[in-house]
């Protein structure tokens, strides 16, 4: 088995929120837990997909394991060593391991550079190679991410999405990272040439060896491109295993629902039955989504179909006992006091 | 057969690129009715022409020397009126080649007579729903506020009070939890998913004779998106409201639509009833209608962890349209025998079974044309 390349333990990562004008006197604010004591890992070579809602914390994660923000607390351990409060200058050996893709196609982009000089200064910002060592290094990457040449003369602004998102990964690919964080990389890109980009990001990892945290909401997608699925609500993880038995087999109702809602795009046949039939009857019910409201016990009960089909029972809403993760077999872990 | 409520005949929408110095050929030739009481989708990717259709036909295309031609004919209380009408007096258009190459254009006539042209048409007759909903609505005004507002100015309903209960009703319709506490709510307040219902019962409270739906469930969550899907599914049978559905979501455009026009760099490459285009086992259908559908990873796909059937190339640009088929480029089913075809002349949009019709010279009936 590989090893493990990132190991986070019980992460948090709270916003504070300041309105008014006594709030931002006094520097007192509303805490928004945007991540709230979420643990995994990453094996060298793997993917891990996380998913969920917007504003259920799946970038914040992806900022913070980076440390492209701090964490509020807990732990995030890169390759055998604890990167949770190293300085930046400590950091500085360690970002060209770990690199971010963004959902922006624009992000990293300098208007004013052209392909060539943007390539360049990625190739250069650790490192001091000679022209040659640039020239060929710039062939490689071209090569890698299936850009003409041509392109290098040309400035963002006249490149399409595609090649927005090609450029954009072969900057990231010139400082020879080892973890990706890809952050919605298909997202902004059109249907056509969604495809061409998840089979472009396989290639890489199984050709470089990368390891990906693979951050979408298109399911159908992340349940191809990984071999695990973090699901997330509210700044927790509430079900994580292997992608086909998140998929086929979810054990939290709040994973069973996410992926129904989305089962048309796999089978658009089969879908209309399940969508009917199954799902129909959860949805009526299904209210309105308020990250900011206090919850006690389980933070879904209230949207949670099999809390009000076991006649709301009093553990899911009782403060002292939220769920917990915990194995039911196979590594695959759920935090719902039914699964 | 009833003449169709919605009739766009042969439609061009020019834009001038100042960047680029030339015309971007956003619509270029496109025909589609929409009958009485069905949903016709149109499906395309960004650039396809798909938007832009539906907004000429709002009167809302007004932007710089653009152009429009064609005719856009509306059939209202047992009229009908072409929304294009007189608007060629204002705009010269010199082509060469099939290439424009200058306009001239009365930008204020133009205007004038656009706005005139739609009096009475454009919130009444044709309501819209957004992509983003908070936008559209004004976020100085309670959601009450605006339904009365436009209840008052559209329907029957002209009383306060009156108009008041009609605003809670399409709430309600709408299923909007607590109409009533909700009715003093500003959108502000209110969920993205929350805000779009707002805005469907805004279009619908008008009693519009077309319901324009330009990409209503995109930039929403998904679990929101689906249930957006389903309210629409829902009005649609309790309504029959005549709907024009803009999406690039195909499971959204297959849930909804009773006939669908896929849209390709302008013009539209395939037609026919939503079973038709959509089916599974369909081989009569346009080489980029089959490579879209066979981009969207299957079940099989995944359980199999292979590669997916990616389009090659990228989405045409719609300043240099080729001569030929527009999809040549990217398209993986050119034969030898109709290599010729493709490359130098565009395929006519040939009708291959009843109703079904595809713009591709692989099939008979288009060869025939």
């Amino acid at each position: 088995m590989s090893r493990t390349i990132l190991e986070v333990t019980d992460l948090r990562k709270d916003y504070r929120q300041r309105r008014g004008l006594v709030s931002m006197l006094t520097g007192q604010g509303r805490v928004i837990p945007a991540v709230d004591g979420v643990s995994f890992y990453l094996r060298e070579n793997e993917t891990v997909g996380l998913v969920g809602e917007s504003g259920c914390g799946k970038t914040t994660i992806g900022r913070t394991v980076l440390r492209l923000t701090d964490a509020s607390s807990g732990r995030i351990v890169f390759d055998g060593r604890d990167i949770t409060t190293l300085s930046r200058a400590e950091l500085r050996p360690l970002r060209r391991e770990m690199q971010m893709i963004f959902q922006d196609l624009d992000a990293g982009l300098n208007p004013e550079m052209r392909v060539r000089d943007i390539l360049r200064e990625a190739l250069t910002v650790h490192e001091r190679p000679s022209e040659a060592e640039i020239a060929g290094r710039v062939r490689e990457l071209l090569e890698q991410v299936s850009l003409k040449d041509s392109k290098l003369a040309n400035f963002p602004s006249e490149l399409s999405g595609g090649e927005k998102r090609r450029v954009g990964i072969a900057r990231v690919l010139a400082v020879r990272p080892r973890l990706i964080v890809a952050d919605e990389p298909t997202s902004a890109l059109d249907i056509s040439i969604q495809a061409q980009v998840v089979n472009l990001l396989r290639d890489l990892q199984k050709h470089l060896g990368l390891t990906y945290l693979f951050i979408s909401h298109d399911l159908p997608v992340v349940e191809l491109v990984s071999q695990k699925v973090a699901v997330m609500y509210l700044g927790r993880i509430v079900e994580m295993g292997l992608a086909e038995n998140i998929a086929h087999q979810p054990r939290h109702p709040y994973t069973g629902i996410l992926w129904s809602s989305l089962a048309d795009k796999q089978s658009i046949e089969a879908s209309r039955r399940v969508r009917d039939v199954t799902v129909e009857r959860e949805r009526r019910a299904w209210g309105v989504f308020d990250f900011e409201q206090p919850t006690s016990g389980c933070r879904f009960a209230p949207r949670c179909p099999l809390y009000r089909e076991k006649g709301r029972p009093a553990v899911c809403t009782d403060p002292a006992s939220e769920p917990q993760l915990r194995d039911v077999g196979h590594g695959h872990v759920v935090a719902c006091h039914f699964a | 057969m009833d003449a169709p409520l919605l009739a766009v005949e042969n439609l061009r929408t020019y834009f001038y690129s100042r960047a680029k110095r030339a015309f971007i050929r956003s619509v270029d030739g496109v025909s589609l009715g929409v009958m009485r009481g069905e949903t016709l989708g149109i499906v395309g990717e960004s650039g396809s022409g798909k938007s832009v259709t539906a907004l000429s036909a709002a009167g809302l295309v007004t932007a710089g020397p653009g152009v429009i031609s064609g005719r856009i004919d509306l059939q209202s209380n047992g009229s009908r009126r072409n929304l294009l009408d007189g608007l060629e007096n204002y705009a010269r258009v010199t082509e060469q080649d099939g290439r424009v190459m200058a306009v001239e254009k009365d930008e204020r006539g133009w205007r004038r007579h656009s706005e005139t042209l739609m009096a009475g048409v454009r919130g009444k007759e044709i309501a819209m729903i957004f992509q983003n909903p908070r936008s559209a609505l004004n976020p100085y005004s309670t959601i009450g506020k605006q339904l009365v507002e436009t209840i008052r100015l559209h329907t029957n309903f002209k009383g306060e009070r009156q108009a008041r209960e009609r605003a809670i009703h399409w709430l309600e319709r709408v299923r909007i939890d607590s109409p009533r506490l909700r009715f003093d709510n500003f959108p502000f307040g209110m969920s993205g998913g929350m805000c779009q219902r707002a805005m469907i019962a805004m279009a619908l409270s008008a009693e519009p004779s077309l319901l324009i739906a330009d990409e209503p469930t995109t930039g929403l969550d998904a679990t929101i998106q689906s249930t957006i899907v389903d309210l629409l599914a829902q009005l649609k049978t309790e309504t029959g409201i005549t709907t024009l559905l803009i999406s690039h979501d195909i499971s959204v455009i297959q849930r909804l639509s009773d006939r669908i026009a896929v849209m390709y760099g302008g013009t539209v490459v395939e037609t026919g009833r939503a079973a038709q285009v959509l089916a599974p086992e369909a081989t009569t259908r346009h080489p980029y209608t089959a490579a879209l559908l066979a981009s969207i990873p299957s079940a099989e796909t995944i359980r199999r962890k292979s590669y997916l059937q990616a389009i090659e190339g990228e989405v045409l640009d719609t300043i240099e349209v080729p001569r030929g088929c527009r999809f040549y480029g990217r398209c993986n089913r050119v034969t030898e025998a109709i290599r010729e075809n493709c490359a130098g002349l565009e395929p006519p949009l040939g009708e291959v079974a009843p109703g079904h019709k595809v713009r591709c010279w692989l099939y008979p009936a288009g060869r025939k044309a």
